[in-house]
């Protein structure tokens, strides 16, 4: 029976074990300043990105070559997507069905009284000579996943700068305003939705016609807006429906936000607290609308007179 | 060389075992499956690991690189993830010594704080930056990672846990 310790290690091919000695010379920067350096930079991107907005082009590169794993990494999830979409009975999708049918016949109804309402109020805007109202272009795309970011509310979009998007479109779905275009990357964009803590949105009460801002209040249940400075008297009560009231010159005018729940008049305080739910599915909204942001392509400014024109240089001058 | 009492001689580490195994890390935490804080952070476990067992070939500034993936990724803010990796890998690095005289059990609960304090780092940056509270459930992501820390273990050693000379008894 051989000793341990001659035989065993003799037969054993070199280059077997994990055991190397450090390199003696070749140490590189100590792990301190390796950290040092890489959080210096990890600060300064930070501040960058959050302050001066001027990271989106590392943004856009680092996304234009992850974009291979996240579709890979997507393709378990949407597997089974199909698979259940599959197996769903067929109950339910008759009954799907004919709900979107009734609902179907209903906006034809509507939709056919707008063609003649729009002819309508186009001849009495020329009447009144108004400008005419415009009609946003719009397109297409598909929600591909919630951001896993828990600290925001983002959707990812299937289009990108390839499919022309641009930064700060509006994005709805069948029953409201979802977000806002924040970021476009090469073949990918992100949504800010209406109940993000940073989204604001200036709204219009339908019934009365008080404009105010809305703002996202993620904490609710599944994500709420709340009207902020009304005043405690304001004229506001459950089931207002505010719409966009198109003063930002981003959203159109007319478009359903949110409808009011629940409204908290207290003594103490000079403000209501108003809570309101979004329209459109924030949770899982698949299929959704990008319109083109009004400010790109706006009503033309009207024509100011010369004088003034040569005032202001002038005032610039000095 | 100082040697553990009952320590395993292991085969050298493939560098592209390595390395794949880093991608495979990244590739799980991008399974989009909605926002769920509670979500173990397996990048931020195999970073450790191979920070505490091949601190020469994975370190800080590889952290720092898969940080920044998953911060494009998640949408969040650009450098928080990076920030966060940077510190556990170099406290993983300045534990790696002691770290693997202990069993694996005890290995666990000693890398624990390191993930709390990768998870504190993020929260902190974000609540600074504007952010909204992820709520209560955030607080098991680091109990998770923990916990899987002797399943890593046995995953990622077993390629040097081979036989060095296989033959028809030994295929593996």
């Amino acid at each position: 029976m051989p000793r341990r310790g001659d035989g065993a290690q003799l037969r054993m091919p070199l280059g077997t074990l994990d055991r190397s000695p450090p390199p003696f010379f070749k140490q590189g920067p100590s792990a301190l300043s390796k950290l040092m350096v890489c959080s210096t930079l990890a600060l300064f991107l930070m501040v960058a990105d959050a302050r001066f907005r001027i990271a989106q082009p590392v943004r856009a590169a680092v996304a234009t070559i992850l974009f291979p794993v996240e579709w890979l990494a997507m393709r378990p999830v949407l597997g089974l997507r199909f698979v259940a979409g599959y197996f769903e009975s067929l109950a339910s999708a008759q009954a799907g069905e004919a709900a979107a049918r009734q609902r179907l016949a209903q906006l034809s109804l509507r939709a056919n009284q707008v063609e003649q309402l729009e002819v309508e109020n186009r001849r009495l805007r020329k009447l009144l000579e108004l400008r005419d109202r415009l009609g946003a272009p719009a397109r297409a795309a598909e929600v591909l996943y919630d951001a896993a970011d828990p600290y925001s509310r983002k959707v990812i979009l299937d289009a990108g700068l390839a499919q022309g998007i641009q930064p700060g479109s509006p994005v709805l779905d069948e029953l409201g305003v979802l977000g806002q275009v924040t970021r476009v990357h090469p073949l990918v964009s992100e949504v800010t939705l209406v109940i993000d803590r940073e989204q604001a949105i200036p709204v219009l009460n339908a019934r009365t016609g008080a404009r105010s801002v809305a703002y996202g209040d993620p904490s609710g249940q599944g994500g709420t807006l709340e009207l902020r400075f009304m005043a405690g008297n304001a004229d506001v009560q459950p089931g207002d429906l505010l719409t966009t009231s198109g003063v930002d010159g981003v959203y159109p005018p007319g478009l359903p936000v949110a409808r009011v729940s629940k409204v908290d008049r207290r003594q103490d305080s000079a403000f209501a607290r108003i809570e309101c739910t979004p329209q459109a599915l924030v949770q899982g909204a698949r299929h959704v609308m990008v319109l083109t942001p009004l400010g790109s392509e706006g009503p033309q400014r009207p024509a100011v007179p010369e004088d003034a024109t040569a005032g202001a240089r002038k005032g610039q001058r000095k | 060389m100082i040697m553990r009492p009952g320590q395993q001689l292991l085969l050298p580490a493939n560098p592209v075992f390595i390395w794949g195994s880093l991608l495979l890390a990244l590739l799980a935490n991008m399974v989009p499956l909605g926002r769920t804080p509670w979500l173990p952070d397996l990048l931020a476990l195999a970073l450790v690991f191979w920070s505490v067992h091949q601190p020469l070939r994975v370190g800080i500034v590889a952290a720092f690189l898969f940080g920044l993936a998953m911060d494009v990724h998640e949408t969040g803010l650009l450098g928080q993830h990076a920030l966060a990796y940077t510190a556990l890998s170099y406290f993983a690095i300045t534990i790696h010594r002691r770290l693997l005289w202990f069993s694996v059990p005890s290995q666990a609960l000693q890398v624990l704080p390191l993930f709390i304090a990768a998870h504190a780092i993020q929260l902190a940056v974000r609540m600074m930056a504007g952010g909204s509270f992820p709520g209560g459930s955030l607080l098991l992501a680091p109990v998770i990672e923990s916990l899987l820390w002797p399943l890593i273990s046995i995953i990622l050693l077993a390629p040097q846990r081979r036989a060095p000379d296989p033959d028809e008894n030994r295929p593996l």
